[in-house]
């Protein structure tokens, strides 16, 4: 048994196998090949293959139906090799008066090459050695090149993965001649741009012969016909050149965000987020670690972002290698299969939205006092303590990511990360006669239930020294319990005829404090603040301009202190 | 010197001469042409035919018209044009002058 094309000879369709084609093609070629020169090659073919067609018909019946090798063979030797006849051609060549222009518009043969996969010279798909047999090289080298870069994130895998979907097969003898057609090198494409230069040159010729010949209006119509005609080619021969310009930056594009994608995906790659002009670098799993629900695996959150943003990179360097390689096989299955996974991918980022969305629908929260020794003297002196020395100092050496939104921030320490929030400080009038400090702690869950456990877990510590409260300028957040909106609220009540003092740092923690004289906040720093039945009065706010030198609030008194820890 | 080569060069020179003078009998496409030729085995292979045929086309000697064919494709039919005529009557005298010439000069029994 042996496998048959369908071929067109001269107008008649002859089945014939796949060896005996491959010789018959091949002999047609070289003909043409010894002809090429000569004037009058396409008829001359023509004819050749009419008589081809003619005696191949005589050697197929009803019961015979195949062309086969034998009847290629006898035909070849009825005709002749092509370097017995080729005497004549070469005779033609200089016989005939108009050669010149003959040979320099005339037709010449270019089996262009095109890219298919090489079945017969494979270690996984063919795909190297069909790559180089189109440059003409060894496929060794691109081997090794695939080698490498599958080591890359996977990316050799990846890109190997996507040219063994995008490139053909050859599977014909027709596509495995094709797929060592013309050599494509330097000389060819000089060639080839210079036989496009001739037929410029030609069609300009037509062209004015068709302007200055004495013909009538007839005749300046089809040249206006052929102006036309010619200027659509040209505007044909740009466009096809702009789109394959326009398929190799598509591809260069998609491979490069394709690699982003793996790095932010598989490797310790980050993601950036502009805050106010600094950028803020994360990981991916730094966020799902401090976002995502406990019982959401990040799996989800990788493949499907590996699926809704990787099959549109996928398909936009698939795209572009069609284009630059002019592919015209189509691979349905991969088409819908793509089409089918971004949707998985789409399903899985809204699974992954609503599950996180899931988690803040409730709002809970407590309210607790904090145990606040009374000061001697009737005033309170508030500061803020703000990140351990050493700390601070590590995190702007080693985490220059810190993630600001809202009012908490995410902070990476070696491989530890963890999250905290800013409170905010309100001062409001106390009914009783003591100072008296309170904090409202908050949070989101799935249920009140969850919310209300989750804002239990939330950290905050002051410091008390005797008249002194030092408040810490951020609260920790429980790892466990992710980011959900987590919020401190203080408030200090303070009795009518009590005065407090603010520090300057202070001003990273008071939020919108009501007072008599409306001072916004970062000007009631530095500042003693009494309150009074209509509220907070300023008591040293006389002579503001000269009265910066107050840095530090007054040494308070320094007795044993004590901690709380709530 | 290769005695084939020599052979075919001799061959050559009179292939344009033979075709006129099969055309001038009558139209007939390059089978019947190729047939003929074989039979008188003047020709070993048939593509040597074609590029004559083109030439003689180009050079204004022949001209042809499509016929179509009860099997295969249609024919080139092929007939003399009047300057093929008057060239094939130059090649004809020529030619008996250079069968008397080469005829004396390579009889032996002179």
């Amino acid at each position: 048994m042996k496998k048959t094309i369908t071929m067109n000879l001269s107008g008649i369709i002859f089945h014939i196998e796949e060896d005996a084609f491959e010789k018959l093609s091949h002999y047609l070629q070289t003909i043409k090949g010894y002809f090429k020169n000569a004037e009058g090659c396409d008829e001359i073919m023509n004819d050749i293959e009419s008589r081809i067609a003619e005696m191949l018909h005589s050697k197929v019946s009803t019961v015979k139906q195949a062309v086969v090798m034998a009847d290629v063979e006898s035909v070849i030797a009825v005709m002749g090799k092509p370097e017995e006849f080729a005497g004549d051609s070469a005779d033609t060549k200089d016989s005939s008066q108009n050669k010149q222009q003959e040979d320099a518009t005339g037709y010449t043969y270019t089996g262009r090459r095109r890219i298919f996969r090489d079945p017969d010279d494979k270690i996984v798909g063919g795909v190297c050695s069909g790559i180089a047999n189109y440059f003409d090289f060894d496929p060794i080298w691109l081997r090794a090149a695939f080698a490498i870069a599958f080591f890359a994130f996977g990316t050799g895998l990846l890109l190997y993965i996507v040219l063994l979907i995008i490139i053909p097969k050859a599977k014909t003898t027709a596509e495995k001649l094709e797929m060592r057609g013309e050599k494509v090198d330097v000389n060819n494409i000089g060639k080839a741009v210079n036989e496009e230069f001739q037929e410029f040159r030609k069609k300009m010729n037509d062209l004015g012969k068709e302007m200055q010949s004495p013909e009538n209006k007839e005749r300046m119509r089809s040249g206006a016909q052929k102006g036309a005609d010619f200027l659509k080619e040209i505007l044909y021969r740009i466009f096809k050149g702009v789109a394959k310009a326009v398929s190799f930056l598509l591809i260069l594009v998609g491979v490069v965000l394709m690699v982003a994608l793996l790095a932010t995906l598989f490797g310790r790659g980050v993601v950036a987020v502009s805050d106010g002009g600094n950028d803020i670098r994360l990981s991916l799993y730094e966020i799902c670690a401090v976002v995502l629900p406990d019982d959401l695996q990040i799996q989800y959150v990788i493949t499907g972002l590996l699926l809704f943003l990787g099959i549109p990179l996928l398909s936009m360097i698939y795209g572009g290698t069609r284009c630059l390689f002019d592919i015209k096989r189509k691979n349905k299955i991969v088409k819908y299969a793509g089409n089918l996974l971004w949707f998985v991918g789409l399903g899985l980022m809204v699974y992954v939205g609503i599950k996180i969305g899931a988690d803040f629908t409730e709002q809970s929260g407590n309210k607790q006092q904090l145990y606040i020794s009374q000061p001697a003297g009737n005033a309170l002196y508030l500061d803020l303590k703000e990140m351990p020395k050493d700390d601070e100092r590590k995190i702007d050496r080693h985490y220059s990511h810190n993630f600001y939104r809202g009012d908490w921030a995410l902070i990476s320490k070696g491989d530890n990360t963890f999250s905290i929030g800013y409170p905010r400080l309100d001062i409001v009038q106390s009914q009783a006669d003591t100072f008296e400090l309170f904090v409202i702690k908050t949070a989101q869950g799935f249920d009140k239930k969850d919310a209300a456990n989750r804002a239990k877990n939330i950290e905050y510590k002051i410091v008390q020294t005797d008249s002194l409260i030092e408040f810490n300028n951020y609260f920790d957040i429980h790892a466990a319990d992710k980011i959900r909106a987590q919020d401190v609220k203080l408030v200090l009540k303070v009795p009518v005829g009590k005065t407090v003092f603010l520090s300057k740092r202070m001003e990273g923690i008071i939020y919108d404090i009501d007072n008599v004289t409306e001072t916004l906040d970062s000007d009631m720093v530095n500042r003693r603040w009494k309150m009074t039945q209509k509220g907070l009065e300023c008591v040293d706010c006389q002579g503001l301009d000269e009265a910066i030198h107050l840095s530090h609030p007054p040494p308070p008194p320094v007795p044993p202190s004590h901690e709380h820890n709530y | 010197m290769n005695i084939e080569n020599s052979k075919a060069q001799m061959k050559k020179g009179i292939l344009e001469f033979c075709i006129l003078s099969i055309l001038s009998n009558g139209d007939h496409y390059p089978s019947e042409i190729i047939n003929k030729m074989k039979d008188a085995k003047l020709l070993v292979v048939e593509g040597t035919l074609y590029p004559l045929l083109m030439r003689l086309k180009n050079d204004g000697l022949l001209s042809y018209r499509w016929e179509e064919s009860a099997s295969g494709p249609p024919r080139k039919y092929y007939k003399l044009t009047p300057q093929g005529e008057q060239f094939l009557k130059e090649l004809e005298v020529t030619w008996a002058e250079l069968v008397e010439a080469v005829n004396k000069t390579t009889r032996k029994d002179q």
